[in-house]
């Protein structure tokens, strides 16, 4: 009886794997047919608009970027037992102070240079934003989790603010955009037949060292510790409170890294939309990966693979953007009902 | 509309005919894994008497109780009652053939009142629930079995004791209850309440309740059993009727098998220089509320200060202050003369302080750490090996420690959170122990341990207080307290009353000091 | 002014208000939706389509809560039955919410409706001062009027309030005394994705008469971050639902008034005031959160 029970209630791994990949895409097969699109059609242009040279491979590379770092900024708190739901403002902002510090610094500075101090700056940004929702947690006992939701909207609006004001572009007939910034200051590329930058790179060194320090140093048991039982950290004398902040502080700082690398790399100009869901699917790609480190990176990319399908999609078949993000939530809808076994 | 089963309530017969058997349970045998925590268990209860099921901690009583209470599904044997076989899981359903049980964690919520959680539980015909008449039901039952308890307080106001009542309330209450369980009963209670609580037994024996009480006190048994059970290691080992007879010396020897049991000497002299002092001190509980109120007290060097008092009374308020886990109000607290007041756990670890939480297994468990993870945290140092922890010197020093072999601590590569609550009091005493403190304070050592460690751990505790450390030791075990305390105070209303001299008092003396504050 | 200040801060509060309630009833039975977004905006798209179609109303708002229901029937049954973390879940609900309106939403943005207008209570109204700012709202305001007493005294004063509230406390509390924590946990979120639903239908067809794509604009959001404000107390959601209207009020009063102020800075004021909001009643608050959701808001609820 027991056995019969227990089976029917965890099938065979391979069969619910299937199903959790399969599942999503029929049933988004059903919605385009119902909406009038030819399904296998649209599915072989998606396949070949990713896999079908360099540069859909590019493409992807460069949308899963930033996902890797907004993902590391929510799977770092995570492991301190905080949830980070504000990717989505922190990269915002550092986007914000990255283009500001372009235009108004760094205008004339060799690339070199230039491009550490923009990422600093980038970082400040994002570390400013999230240390706020960090100090309203410490000091003031707020949940993290609705503050840094909150705070999402209210940097939508800041960028919308300076997008309009300050940082306008004189030149830009009224459009709500920053002036681009200058040559020396976009990301090279690496590779001639894709836009493919080296941000990729700094994406995974940065997603190898957050797993150094949570994993192989003193600061990150510390961490796990606070995460794992804040009552049991704080009876063994750590200081939770500024392992929180300073956590938070530095989940900001990586995702203002991916805003300063979307603008650098890829936007040359900050707009209101700038960065815009980034933050939510890198928060949906840390949690797939059960918020680790380096299986985020992963997960990551599946979801800059489906956002760069879903794009043809949009380009092929005259279907409106918001269908990539059903096709996104279905996927995740699979992957929420197949469950997952907590892992610490 | 919520409830499963409240509407067939009418289908079940209250009748309580004393004599006759209520419940008969045959060969129960339940394995969890590898282990077989019931083995062929025979069991009747019978209309107006009191079955004991007596066993240590970790003998299968609970999970006994909880196969008749339709939480575990035994994997062989049979359940029948009036002589018809019956299904009792889920609970809902041993609750529809009227079996209620009295938790040890009660099932209470503590967030409403006392009415509300007797609402939840008492279904009323219809979905209106009426406050006023259930308060006379309430008046009513109280009276008849001496049960006082405010319907209006919340359960968090309430100790453990209060909260006891409420459980009992909602048994009877219902009106198709025919056999009530009770988990450990007075493990929570002051003797006084004890005997209050014995009376109130011999009050539902009269009215034809079946009743099982599971529990390891023998002295209890004696005075209410009609009939026992005793289980060890998941095996009955005994069983007899009053009839038959039992006696105390034979209910000891099937309960633990024949064990010596050295007893404990401490040394005469106490170092008399203060080691830790606490004027005026003042804290507020969770909800807000004062639990003390300008406490004084000194430790000395060298002794044991016990810590009695009915549970709730600021036991976990004090020790939390006190390692700097809770603010004061007001007051200040000096360690060798240094003002510590309101200083971080940290900074008191380092200066000598060692910290066993009420209630390790929630407090002191990281999910996914090892038990030798666990030991660098508030126990042995962090010692650096590059960027990382010198794991392997902090093996080191844990195996070398003579009383980390005596408490038998698990293997140090388990995972903590797959341990069992004996296993984790074993590693938090260990880690409390490797840190050699100057100070430790100790909430409910032996909880959830075998006779054999809890008298390892008394030994020990001795042991470091001879060797001129200092133990505020917090207990409900008053034979634990009087065994090893110097000196005894008490918690009761706020104050802290005492100290008292384990060798000029007694536990009744104590116990009416618990309940009533320095008045009794 | 003041009286045009105060009547638009019910108007605009209301679509809030709702969410709240029924983010409220949600998680004192112990669950967090923040798919309450995508309730609201279903609803608010469910609304205006069947308002359109068959120009009455009131077929909206009930369209409206169903699609809301709808929405929220993902949430439970992936927080209930298959145990999915609920903030995944629940942002996954809102993303997928934003799509499925944003798709089918499309051929309505220009339509037009006869939607709800606002409706002078005869007498009541006259009253001075008061009179316009209560008694001279559409419908759906009135309701949510009863509505707040009306879910207090269930809450607190019903055997099946207790339960509820039972329910978000301690599981096996309930489970002990034979119910299903699991049955009740469904009803109160479907519960709360109808009133939210209701809360987008009241936005749609009766506060602005007209579809935009994404129009509820973290309102949902909104209302989860003034339950933790209200702290569970229905009354009190009232009153963070009318801060919050109140400087949406404001704003449109300052862009009336000609002010030169930036729209932007008024666009963010009132989710700056929630959050001063929040930070002011936890300051002084002991904190009471339902115990089941003490789990979610920390990181350890569900896998």
């Amino acid at each position: 009886m027991k056995a019969l029970a227990l089976q029917l209630r965890h099938p065979r791994p391979g069969l619910q794997w299937a199903a959790t990949i399969l599942g999503p895409l029929l049933a988004f097969a059903l919605f385009l047919l119902i909406s009038g699109a030819n399904p296998i059609e649209l599915y072989g242009m998606m396949i070949e608009s990713v896999f079908g040279d360099w540069y859909g491979i590019g493409e992807v590379i460069i949308k899963s970027t930033p996902f890797i770092l907004t993902a590391l900024a929510a799977a770092l708190p995570a492991k301190a037992g905080m949830i980070n739901v504000g990717g989505e403002g922190q990269l915002a902002l550092g986007a914000l102070v990255a283009t500001w510090s372009a235009v108004y610094l760094l205008s004339d500075m060799p690339g070199a240079l230039g491009l550490p101090l923009m990422a600093l700056f980038g970082a400040l940004g994002g570390a400013v934003w999230a240390g706020i929702a960090g100090l309203l947690k410490t000091k003031g006992n707020m949940n993290e989790t609705i503050t840094t939701l909150l705070m999402n909207y209210i940097a939508f609006f800041t960028i919308g603010f300076f997008c309009q004001g300050i940082l306008k572009d004189p030149a830009s007939f009224n459009w709500p955009f920053s002036p681009p910034v200058a040559e020396q200051l976009r990301l090279p590329t690496f590779s001639v037949t894709s836009r493919a930058h080296i941000g990729i790179f700094i994406a995974v060194a940065v997603a190898l060292l957050v797993w150094f320090v949570i994993y192989h140093t003193r600061l990150g048991f510390r961490i796990r510790t606070v995460g794992g039982n804040a009552e049991a950290a704080r009876q063994a004398g750590i200081n939770v409170k500024s392992i929180q902040l300073g956590v938070l502080i530095a989940a900001g700082a990586i995702a203002g890294l991916a805003g300063m690398i979307e603008i650098s790399g890829i936007e040359e100009r900050l707009r209101p939309t700038t960065g815009v869901n980034y933050g939510y699917l890198g928060f949906l790609a840390s949690w797939m990966a059960w918020n680790h480190p380096l299986r985020l990176v992963v997960t990551a990319l599946i979801i800059g693979t489906i956002s760069v399908a879903g794009n043809s999609m949009e380009m092929n078949s005259g279907l409106p953007a918001s269908s990539v993000q059903i096709l996104m939530a279905l996927v995740l809808f699979a992957l929420l009902i197949m469950g997952r076994r907590k892992k610490a | 509309m919520f409830g499963r089963g409240s509407q067939q309530m009418s289908a079940v017969k209250p009748e309580r005919i004393p004599g006759q058997i209520v419940l008969e349970a045959k060969g129960l045998t339940i394995r969890f894994g590898s282990l077989t925590a019931n083995d062929q268990v025979d069991l009747k209860v019978i209309a107006g008497q009191v079955h004991a099921v007596l066993g240590e901690n970790g003998a299968g009583k609970s999970t006994l109780m909880k196969m008749l209470y339709g939480v575990y599904v035994p994997d062989e044997g049979t359940l029948s009652m009036d002589g018809k076989p019956v299904v009792l899981h889920p609970p809902a359903q041993a609750r529809l053939h009227g079996i209620r049980m009295v938790f040890q964690d009660f099932r209470l919520v503590p967030a409403l009142t006392v009415l509300d959680n007797i609402a939840l539980a008492v279904a009323t015909k219809g979905t209106r629930y009426s406050p006023k008449s259930m308060r006379e039901e309430i008046a009513k039952v109280a009276t008849r079995y001496r049960i006082d308890v405010n319907p209006d307080a919340y359960i968090w106001q309430l100790d453990l004791g209060q909260r006891q009542r409420v459980e009992i309330l909602k048994a009877l209450l219902s009106p198709d209850t025919r056999i009530v369980i009770f988990d450990e009963p007075t493990s929570v209670l002051t003797p006084h309440e004890v005997e209050a609580f014995l009376d109130m037994i011999q009050v539902l024996k009269k009215d034809g309740y079946g009743v099982l009480l599971i529990t390891h006190k023998i002295t209890e048994v004696m005075a209410v059993a009609d009939c026992v059970t005793v289980l060890r290691q998941g095996k009955v080992t005994f069983s007899a009727t009053k009839s038959e007879g039992f006696t105390e010396s034979h209910l000891v020897e099937t309960m633990m098998g024949a064990k010596p049991m050295p007893s404990i000497k401490r040394k005469e002299e106490v170092h008399r220089e203060c080691l830790l002092d606490v004027k005026g001190l003042t804290v507020s509980g969770d909800h807000g509320q004062i639990v003390l109120e300008d406490v004084s007290f000194s430790l000395h060097r060298g002794e044991i200060v016990g810590v009695a008092g009915i549970s709730g009374n600021g036991q976990r308020e004090l020790v939390e202050t006190l390692f700097g886990l809770r603010h004061t109000l007001t007051g200040n607290i000096n360690l060798d003369g240094k003002d510590i007041t309101n200083e971080r756990p940290g900074v008191l670890l380092d200066m000598g302080m060692a910290f066993v939480s009420e209630d390790p297994v929630k407090e002191s468990v990281i999910p996914g750490f090892t038990i030798l993870e666990h030991m660098i945290l508030g126990g042995l140092p962090m010692t650096p090996k590059g960027f990382g922890v010198d794991w392997g010197s902090t093996l080191r020093q844990l195996e070398e420690s003579e009383d980390v072999r005596r408490l038998k601590l698990a293997d140090p590569s388990r995972s903590a959170s797959e341990l069992s609550g004996g296993n984790i009091q074993r590693m938090v005493l260990s880690r409390a122990l490797l840190r050699n403190p100057r100070l430790l304070l100790v909430s409910y050592p032996s909880r959830g341990l075998d006779i054999g460690t809890t008298k390892a751990v008394q030994q020990i505790l001795s042991a470091l207080a001879d060797q001129g450390s200092t133990i505020l030791l917090i207990s409900e075990d008053l034979s634990e307290l009087f065994e090893l305390s110097d000196r005894l105070v008490v918690l009761a209303n706020r104050q802290l009353l005492g100290p008292y001299h384990p060798l000029e008092t007694d536990m009744h003396t104590i116990g009416r000091v618990m309940l009533k504050g320095e008045s009794a | 002014m003041i009286v045009d200040l105060l009547t638009g801060t019910v108007r605009a509060g209301t679509a809030v208000l709702y969410a709240s309630l029924g983010e409220l009833i949600a998680e004192r039975a112990g669950v967090v939706n923040l798919g309450t977004e995508g309730s609201m905006l279903s609803g608010a798209l469910g609304a205006f389509v069947v308002t359109a179609w068959t120009g009455n109303p009131w077929l909206g708002v009930l369209a409206g809560g169903l699609c809301g229901a709808m929405m929220s029937l993902v949430h439970a049954f992936l927080v209930i039955t298959r145990n999915a973390n609920q903030l995944a879940s629940g942002l996954t609900v809102m993303f997928f919410a934003m799509g499925l309106t944003a798709f089918f939403g499309r051929g309505f943005v220009q339509t037009q409706i006869h939607g709800f207008e606002p409706w002078a209570v005869p007498l009541l109204s006259d009253i001075p001062f008061i009179g316009r700012i209560i008694f001279h709202h559409d419908p759906l305001t009135y309701i949510s009027f009863i509505l707040v007493p009306a879910i207090w005294y269930f809450l607190f004063k019903t055997r099946r309030g207790v339960i509820l509230r039972a329910t978000g406390e301690r599981e096996d509390a309930v489970y002990a005394n034979g119910l299903s924590p699991k049955f009740i946990r469904y009803l109160a979120v479907l519960a709360g994705g109808f009133l939210a639903g209701v809360g987008g239908a009241q936005l749609s067809i009766a506060y602005t008469h007209t579809w935009v794509e994404n129009m509820t604009q973290g309102k949902g959001i909104v209302a989860v971050a003034l339950v933790i404000f209200a702290a569970w107390r229905p009354i009190r959601a009232m009153l963070g639902a009318y801060l919050f209207g109140g400087a949406q009020a404001l704003q449109l009063i300052v862009q009336q008034q000609g002010y030169d102020v930036s729209p932007y800075l008024l666009f963010m004021a009132p989710y700056v005031i929630t959050i001063i909001a929040l930070f002011i009643v936890e300051r002084r608050r002991v904190s009471r959160v339902p115990e089941a959701l003490s789990g979610v808001f920390t990181g350890s609820g569900g896998g």
